[in-house]
């Protein structure tokens, strides 16, 4: 029986009038990728931020290691990395110093996170651009970036949020194989995407959010199935079906 | 507190990365310091010009009045055409002009009254209303001369004395009684001229550290539209330490500047004695520290960098201008209890007690305990109305 790592209890979270998360459920195993779909304004990004203590839910709650986010935040963020859809990177200062900062900031001492920071870079291949300013880096080199600033401090449990966005096919292959290497090492992940195909390759299970419900969980073959034959259908003709074709935003 | 040590040192680097920011707010003070050097170091009596158009050109009076004003030294006069002079009032260009009457000394010669006019703009401004003075006393002495004259002519009347001796007797005994007046006006020196450097370098250090205030709030707001302030409230770092971080920054960027002010002002205007230059860097720092949480309050409340800066700019604008910085504010005036709310009165009044009066800090304690007040205070309230987004935490 897999370990619970996250869960996910009735989460609620508005914004004035609009329900941004309407009673969200979820269980993520450790050692799995866990996939969250959806369409823009789904509600994913919010439930990213209850999830990694910045938002704090209106009702509900969810443990992280057995760690209530609502209580215990203190001790969920010392098991927490997050990869946000934005770059959030310091564009004065040198990949090294972003990484080392963010490092500090995870209680590493100095020692520990500059070696932390030269191996995440070496990682993501950014190794001979350890000290340039990361203004200067392309996008694909930004996202790597923040790829692995956020797998500083020895996370457990990695939240991406859509973190391929706008990077060329090269960078791309080079995220999915540090998220698989990060799996084979045992680490949790949450991961959001728009592209369906990147969630049947990567994830173990995916969940589709929309209108700020989850309206579908399962493992990305059981959601094909759901809809005809799995092998001739994707996953982006089920996302299809359960959330409609019309546009929104 | 490591780490908000640690957040410190991190805006700071960043604030050294960004060489046009470093070299404008490190020369800043350089360049205000070359501007109050080249204003101050110079004379301080008053010289001052009198623009004149004489319509009465050639006139015997008219001359006389003009060659009176030649010989004070504390004025020279440019003589204009009339309608240069309308149309340098008009614009502006100048703002009191003397107008000597086409008549003038023909009414004089005939014993009659006439008139000298000064047009001017507004209240003629403060050199104008000096050369007014200046004339004024001329005139009057012209007026006192024509009196004598005319009350000698009656008194010797048909004693056969040619009315021209009675007139060079007269004017000997004039000119020997404005040689040894009556009433001789005596200076005596009492110390010398105050320092106008030292009258106004505490401002200007006020100035300086109040920059604070609007890189404190854009900070914050930097940080949000970076988006790292969501990431570092991911991390393990709490909000006080990233406040008091980003307030330790704040000081350091603020002293940084008057530093450097203070520095330049010890070595060429000496106003410091060695503990007088401490205190004053003291004086500084506390007022940094008040300024960087005043910005740190704005960056809490403001959504955007506009928003940051333009109520920064104002609440600078503001405190500069009710708390006596570059002009004093009377006792007892409304504007006196305005400027009881600002923090830069507090540090004004203790950095000119330091530097321009020979006080201490023992001096200003009380200033300084309202400047590390409001400094505390303005980082619990910051932390209080700050959100990391809206709905946030």
């Amino acid at each position: 029986m897999p370990e619970e790592y996250l869960v996910a209890q009735d989460l609620h979270k508005s914004f004035n009038e609009h329900k941004a998360v309407n009673g969200v459920s979820f269980v993520i195993y450790r050692g799995e990728i866990f996939g969250l779909l959806g369409p823009n304004g789904a509600g994913k990004t919010t439930t990213i931020r209850i999830l990694s203590t910045v938002l704090e839910a209106d009702r509900g709650d969810a443990t992280i290691g057995g760690h209530s986010v609502r209580r215990d935040a203190e001790q969920v963020r010392g098991l927490i990395g997050v990869c946000p859809q934005e770059l959030a990177l310091y564009t004065d200062l040198s990949a090294m110093d972003n990484l080392v900062f963010f490092g500090r900031m995870a209680g590493m001492s100095g020692q520990e996170a500059r070696a932390q920071a030269i191996a995440r870079l070496e990682l993501m291949g950014l190794s001979e651009r350890a000290k340039g300013k990361v203004d200067k880096f392309s996008g694909g080199m930004k996202r790597r970036v923040n790829l692995a600033v956020s797998l500083m401090g020895h996370p457990e449990l990695l939240f991406l949020d859509e973190p391929t966005v706008g990077v060329d096919p090269q960078s791309r292959n080079n995220i999915y194989e540090t998220i698989r290497g990060l799996r084979e090492q045992g680490m949790t992940i949450l991961y959001t995407t728009h592209y369906m195909e990147e969630a049947d390759r990567l994830c173990d299970r995916v969940a589709i959010m929309d209108g700020g419900q989850i309206i579908a969980t399962g493992t990305p073959r059981e959601l094909r199935s759901q809809i005809g034959d799995p092998n001739s259908v994707t996953l982006e003709d089920v996302f299809l079906k359960l959330t409609g074709r019309s546009l929104r935003d | 507190m490591f780490k908000s040590l640690l957040v410190g040192i991190h805006e700071v680097r960043i604030y050294l990365q960004d060489r046009g920011e470093l070299a404008f707010s490190l020369l800043l003070p350089v360049v205000t310091f070359a501007l109050m050097y080249g204003a101050f170091g110079g004379q301080t009596m008053f010289h001052g010009t009198a623009h004149v158009v004489n319509l009465d050109s050639g006139g015997t009076y008219s001359s006389r009045l003009l060659e009176q004003m030649g010989e004070l030294d504390s004025l020279d006069v440019e003589l204009l055409p009339r309608d240069e002079a309308d149309r340098k009032l008009e614009r502006s260009d100048l703002l009191m002009v003397l107008y000597i009457p086409a008549d003038f000394s023909e009414k004089l010669a005939a014993g009659e009254q006439t008139n000298l006019l000064f047009k001017q703009r507004g209240n003629g401004g403060r050199e104008g209303q000096i050369v007014a003075s200046l004339v004024r006393g001329l005139a009057e002495r012209i007026n006192q001369e024509f009196a004598v004259l005319q009350q000698s002519n009656a008194a010797l009347a048909g004693r056969g004395i040619p009315p021209e001796r009675i007139e060079v007797t007269t004017r000997r005994f004039l000119e020997r009684e404005q040689e040894h007046p009556l009433v001789e006006v005596a200076e005596e020196t009492v110390g010398s001229n105050p320092n106008p450097v030292e009258q106004f370098l505490p401002g200007i250090i006020t100035m300086f550290v109040l920059f604070a205030i609007s890189l404190g709030a854009q900070s914050i707001v930097q940080e949000r539209r970076l988006g790292t302030l969501e990431r570092l409230m991911t991390t393990r770092l709490s909000v006080g330490q990233l406040f008091l971080g980003k307030f330790q920054a704040g000081i350091l960027r603020g002293f940084l500047q008057t530093l450097v002010l203070l520095v330049l002002s010890y070595m060429v205007f000496q106003l410091f004695t060695p503990v007088s230059f401490l205190e004053s860097l003291a004086i500084a720092f506390v007022f940094a520290a008040a300024a960087s949480s005043l910005g740190l309050v704005i960056g809490s409340v403001a959504r955007t960098e506009d928003q940051a800066v333009w109520i920064a700019v104002f609440m600078t604008m503001s405190m500069v201008m009710v708390s006596g910085t570059f002009f004093p504010v009377s006792e007892g005036t409304v504007l006196e209890t305005i400027s009881r709310v600002s923090v830069n009165t507090y540090a004004n009044t203790a950095l000119k007690t330091v530097i321009s009066r020979g006080g201490s800090l023992a001096d200003v304690w009380m200033e300084l305990v309202v400047l590390v007040g409001v400094a505390l205070v303005g980082l619990a309230v910051s932390r209080l109305l700050f959100r990391v987004m809206p709905g946030g935490r």
